[in-house]
């Protein structure tokens, strides 16, 4: 299922059944990877190429390319010194030069070549490694197909993105955790619970059936699959209803996955916004943290903070769904038999995961990382880790799935979560980027 | 009365799905935290630098 959240078995018994997939999705996300770094690197070109192109236009451009080299470097250096004399606040970073044969390529014909144009085009369609894994993941599932060989592992592959969620804390200072963090929950008071207990009271007053209402309420305004399967036994789900709200959230997850990185350029929004954005609208976190990827690191940094507290309303979801349909039902029965056990839901339901990104948090705070191990951890491994799960969430993407999307769950469900990702957007870009950018 | 039995037996069956859902999760987690535990040693110890990343790739 599309980014859902099931729990994946991780035992050595299962290992030899996981290998297959979990190689498939590291070999898928190595390529990406590669792509991600050819086109970036063409990107690169293609702006000291247009430089280059322009000094060529106004005749400054010389043909000998150490010439160029050294002007570059001459530059550098007197940048440099300007830093050192503390004239200027920011130290320059080293400059990009042309390879020898695309200078002479640029200068001599006076045009941009064609590979430094496709590599430019990519990176401004956000072609990155993200949307490689995620259309072409889905593209293969869904026309040749995922062999049996390697299905239990491309599965086992979504949650390596959870250790690199983990490992990013190492680019937070708590003051920015608590900043963004308490607007976060305000967000997710407001319309992740909002969305669920709108669903519930919409459901009862729609006479809807208690198990559908209940499990599309966590699906739809929590966390995906993972809420509606810890709820579903709670409000005596039908299977149906479970599968038509389970296809309901992945449709509209995957739909959110490759539409809101669109919407959000068009839109006009910041990497933080659209980072605040997609941590509250959309439903579960691999296809949050992959939208916010898509549309920039800033952006990831802002969304894997709401996302932590979002998911941290998992238990409290249980509790509210135990509470409306089991609680206050036995109450107004005069039933004492049904009691509420708060601290076994929040010890059974709390996703432990987010500790250890408060524990990097925490180490970064008292200066456990040099801004290199930062770099590294951040935003080299993390990319690894972000590869091979994108890579298990785009080959897990099947159109079968989402077609069980339907009947009222469908109606309910869709409506609500798409009215809370618009009232989410018009509140995230109220608020404005300062609000939501960690520094 | 089959009706019943039926229902109850439904609502054992997503009992049992909850809960190995979430002793899956619970596992799941304790794997993210060692993968993530692994990786902060190799940066720690400099097995794994700036120029690792860069090196996995033409």
């Amino acid at each position: 299922m599309a980014g859902g959240g099931i729990g994946v078995d991780y035992t050595l018994r299962n290992l030899p059944r996981m290998l297959p997939g979990l190689l498939l999705c590291l070999v898928f996300g190595w390529l990406a990877l590669q792509w991600d770094a050819t086109i970036h690197n063409w990107q690169r070109e293609y702006k000291e190429a247009a430089v280059v192109l322009s000094s060529v236009k106004e005749g400054k451009a010389s043909a000998d390319y150490n010439a160029y080299k050294q002007a570059k470097d001459d530059k550098y250096m007197a940048a440099l010194g300007q830093f050192e004399k503390g004239l200027e606040s920011k130290k320059p970073s080293k400059p990009f030069v042309l390879k020898k044969d695309t200078y002479e390529s640029v200068y001599t014909s006076g045009t941009m070549p064609t590979k430094l144009e496709f590599g430019n085009l990519m990176i401004q369609i956000q072609m990155t490694y993200v949307a490689v894994l995620l259309l072409l993941g889905m593209l293969i599932r869904n026309t040749i197909g995922l062999p049996a060989i390697f299905q239990a592992g491309t599965i086992a592959a979504r949650p390596i993105i959870k250790p690199g969620i983990v490992i990013l804390g190492a680019y937070y200072l708590w003051s920015d955790v608590l900043r963004v963090g308490v607007i976060g929950l305000l967000l997710v008071v407001a319309f992740v619970m909002g969305t669920a207990v709108l669903i519930c009271f919409w459901g009862r007053k729609g006479k809807v059936d208690d198990g559908l209402a209940g499990v599309m309420a966590a699906g739809a305004g929590v966390c995906g699959v993972s809420a509606a399967v810890a709820v579903a036994p709670v409000v005596n789900a039908k299977p149906r209803d479970f599968f038509y709200a389970i296809g309901t959230i992945l449709l509209f997850g995957t739909l959110c996955l490759f539409t809101f990185p669109y919407i959000g350029q068009l839109l006009g929004m910041s990497q933080p916004v659209f980072g605040a954005w997609v941590g509250t609208a959309i439903l579960n976190t691999a296809q949050l943290v992959a939208a916010a990827t898509w549309y920039g690191h800033q952006s990831l940094l802002t969304a894997n903070i709401i996302n932590i507290v979002r998911v941290g309303f998992i238990p409290l979801i249980v509790l509210w769904a135990i509470y409306f349909y089991v609680i206050k039902p036995a109450a107004a029965c005069a039933d004492t038999t049904k009691k509420l056990n708060v601290l076994q839901v929040i010890r059974e339901k709390f996703p432990i995961f987010i500790l250890g990104f408060f524990v990097m948090v925490t180490l970064n705070e008292l200066g456990f990382f040099t801004q290199t191990q930062r770099d590294v951890l951040g935003k080299d491994l993390l990319k690894i880790f972000f590869a091979i799960g994108f890579a298990g969430v785009g080959l897990n993407i099947a159109f079968g799935d989402l077609r069980k999307a339907g009947g009222k769950a469908f109606a309910i469900g869709f409506i609500a979560a798409t009215l809370k990702a618009i009232l989410a957007a018009a509140a995230v870009m109220l608020i404005g980027a300062e609000a939501f950018t960690v520094k | 009365m089959a009706e019943q039995k039926q229902a109850n037996h439904g609502q054992q069956d997503w009992e049992d799905r909850a809960c190995q859902t979430f002793s899956a999760e619970r596992k799941e987690d304790f794997v993210v935290l060692v993968l993530a535990g692994i990786t902060l040693a190799l940066v720690w110890t400099g097995l794994v630098g700036p120029q690792f990343f860069k090196s996995l790739f033409f």
